[in-house]
């Protein structure tokens, strides 16, 4: 059998947002502009990332984005994440450590209803003629500094984006307890370049992963254009229990 | 139709002193067994560092150990990965060469790529240049077997004139073969006149109509050897057993945990945004057949699980698709108990095998042997 994570649910859990339910609405984004950047991680400290529910992929890595929503329910917002790359069973997920986002309001929408683990920041993501380049800011200090160097064209279908799994607090029966629930957007890609991936700065702590992500080999940096969404929520999961086990459980058709 | 054996050598936690040994010495137990009842090869896979899943990174030399100690059964190479990064092509045909030797002749040759991001970045290698390098290697290799001395200056290996030695038992040079997951990758064999070694499972109609491309093609082929390999080798799983009941769940949890591990691996078109890997290989169609492992589940159309009647059944399907050879995974993860996989290799030789004797021969045009 593979490894399993061997987080501490419970002090994790501590951090993680509390969710008001499942059934929320979804939103439609629309010319959304994602940079993200993949490094493989240190196995052995990236497995205290991943909940006992989950397996890091082998190898295990880090998808590092920086997306521009310019227009949403609550107004546009800048949204950055540290996520690592998992499998829940036999599917591929990003794991999320932790997010950014410049709009109060957005941070409080998606904290509630889609559990992210988010914070506010100066979050930019700036395109030039030889590189698009995002950043992260919080306190005066850069958290995420990463580049995508030397853009060329590629196809929106050679693009890959994984679902991502939230570690969230929801009221159960009276009590509050940790659960994970998969975001799992659509994408419509209207446009997408490659090129070199470059890390400048990520220091793990601030994105609630303590000493224990550290990027090495890097495999890909991409930028798109698309279309997407929040999704109305449909699968939750116990971050204790593998999906083997029965550890998921469907929220909506 | 032929039937062979085909090994990832999967290995499962925790790796201790004697566990991947235990597999290697099962694996040759039942290779010696395979030969003696009259499967007609044997393949072995190129991986590296695929955890759990294939502990066979150095097939020649478990194919070498097989060739040692069997008679009449083909060792397959299946596939030695055509990448620089992995291979210099002066090595692969000298090894390949060697093993042909030892065997008497029995080599069967594959080439292939990998198609995980795990093997690529190990290697440091770049997706997009992998079918290039593929390409450029398997134009090279035959003649490196077959001129005396061989010189090349091309975009991923040159070299002087050299005599590239030991040349190969089979004259001209040992059957070639392709592994095929990415769609297309059919149509490459066809063009380059190498044997189709078809690692996905697809519909029947799919398979059909591939099938019937492959040879429409192969006819006005450019071939890269000395003759023409005009054959479609496809994958499957087996296990056989007298009840119906327990050959399904049996041979169903072993493809449950097959299914499982590869799912752990980091897929190349997953991992990486590149037109050279236009989908994600063995796996989008395990995933929707696989669920988890111990779960139970109907065995799905055209895999060989169950008691005799129903492989005969599910065989007799491959065989109008017009497929030659089919090759059978026996483990994963040593989930079948040693004796049990024997008394089904048993139980296919003496009751599936012969309802396949009477097949049309081998279309190979030519041939090594």
């Amino acid at each position: 059998m593979p490894l399993f994570g061997k987080q501490d649910v419970q002090t994790a859990a501590t951090r993680a947002p509390v969710m008001t339910g499942f059934d929320t609405e979804a939103w439609e984004l629309k010319g959304v502009e994602i940079l993200q950047l993949s490094f493989e991680v240190v196995e052995g400290p990236a497995e205290y990332l991943v909940p006992p529910a989950l397996h890091p992929s082998i190898p295990p890595y880090a998808a590092l984005s920086v997306a521009r929503v310019p227009t949403s329910p609550v107004g546009p917002y800048m949204l950055a994440q540290v996520r690592l790359v998992i499998r829940a069973g036999i599917r591929p997920r990003a794991y999320l450590l932790g997010a950014y986002t410049d709009s109060e309001k957005a941070a409080n929408e998606l904290r509630s209803r889609w559990g992210f683990s988010i914070n506010t920041g100066t979050v930019t993501l700036q395109s030039r003629h030889d590189r698009i380049i995002g950043k992260v800011e919080c306190n005066g200090q850069t958290i995420l500094d990463m580049e995508l160097e030397n853009p060329e064209q590629i196809s929106g279908a050679d693009v890959t984006i994984l679902d991502g799994l939230h570690l969230a607090r929801v009221v159960e029966k009276g009590k509050e307890v940790p659960l994970i629930v998969q975001v799992d957007p659509e994408y419509v890609f209207h446009s997408a370049q490659r090129g070199r991936p470059r890390l400048l700065a990520l220091p793990s702590d601030a994105w609630g992963a303590e000493n224990r992500l550290r990027c090495t080999n890097p495999m890909h940096a991409v930028f798109c254009r698309c279309d997407t969404d929040m999704p109305k929520l449909r699968f939750a999961m116990d971050p204790t229990i593998p999906v083997t086990q029965g550890g998921s459980r469907r929220l909506a058709a | 139709m032929k039937f062979g054996i085909f090994y990832e050598l999967s290995v499962p936690r925790p790796w201790d002193k004697e566990a991947e040994r235990k597999v290697y010495l099962n694996a040759l137990e039942q290779v010696r067994l395979a030969d003696e009842l009259g499967f007609d090869q044997v393949w072995a896979v190129e991986h590296h560092f695929l955890e759990e899943y294939s502990h066979c990174s150095a097939p020649e030399l478990f194919l070498t150990a097989c060739a040692m100690q069997t008679k009449d059964i083909h060792v397959g190479h299946g596939i030695v990965i055509c990448v620089p990064e992995f291979n210099h092509p002066i090595r692969i045909a000298e090894r390949a060469a060697v093993l042909d030797i030892l065997s008497g002749g029995r080599l069967e040759f594959g080439t292939g790529r990998s198609a995980t991001w795990t093997e690529l970045g190990g290697f440091r290698a770049n997706p997009d240049d992998t079918k290039k390098s593929w390409d450029e290697f398997v134009h090279c290799l035959p003649k490196m077997w077959m001129q005396e001395r061989f010189s090349y200056e091309g975009k991923y290996f040159s070299m002087p004139s050299r005599a590239v030695l030991p040349k190969p038992y089979q004259k001209p040079h040992p059957p070639m073969w392709v592994a095929v997951t990415s769609p297309g990758t059919e149509l490459d064999a066809a063009d380059r006149g190498i044997g189709s070694l078809g690692v996905t499972f697809t519909s029947f109609a799919e398979q059909e109509a591939k099938v019937k491309e492959y040879r429409r093609r192969i006819q006005n082929c450019n071939p890269v050897g000395g003759f023409v390999n005009n054959q479609v080798n496809t994958v499957n799983f087996l296990f056989c057993h007298e009840d119906s009941e327990a050959g399904t769940k049996i041979g169903m949890r072993m493809i449950q945990h097959f299914n499982y591990l590869a799912a752990q691996l980091d897929m190349a078109k997953e991992a990486v945004p590149t037109k050279s890997y236009p989908t994600a290989g063995l796996l989008p169609s395990l995933r929707r057949q696989a669920s988890s492992p111990g779960e139970q589940a109907k065995a799905p159309e055209g895999i060989a699980v169950g008691n005799p009647a129903h492989l005969i059944q599910e065989l007799k399907k491959w065989e109008a698709c017009g497929v030659d050879r089919v090759s059978f995974m026996l483990n994963a993860a040593e989930i079948i108990p040693q004796e049990q996989l024997l008394a089904s290799l048993r139980l296919f030789a003496k009751e599936v095998m012969p309802a396949f004797a009477e097949s049309r021969p081998q279309a190979a045009a030519g041939g090594g042997r």
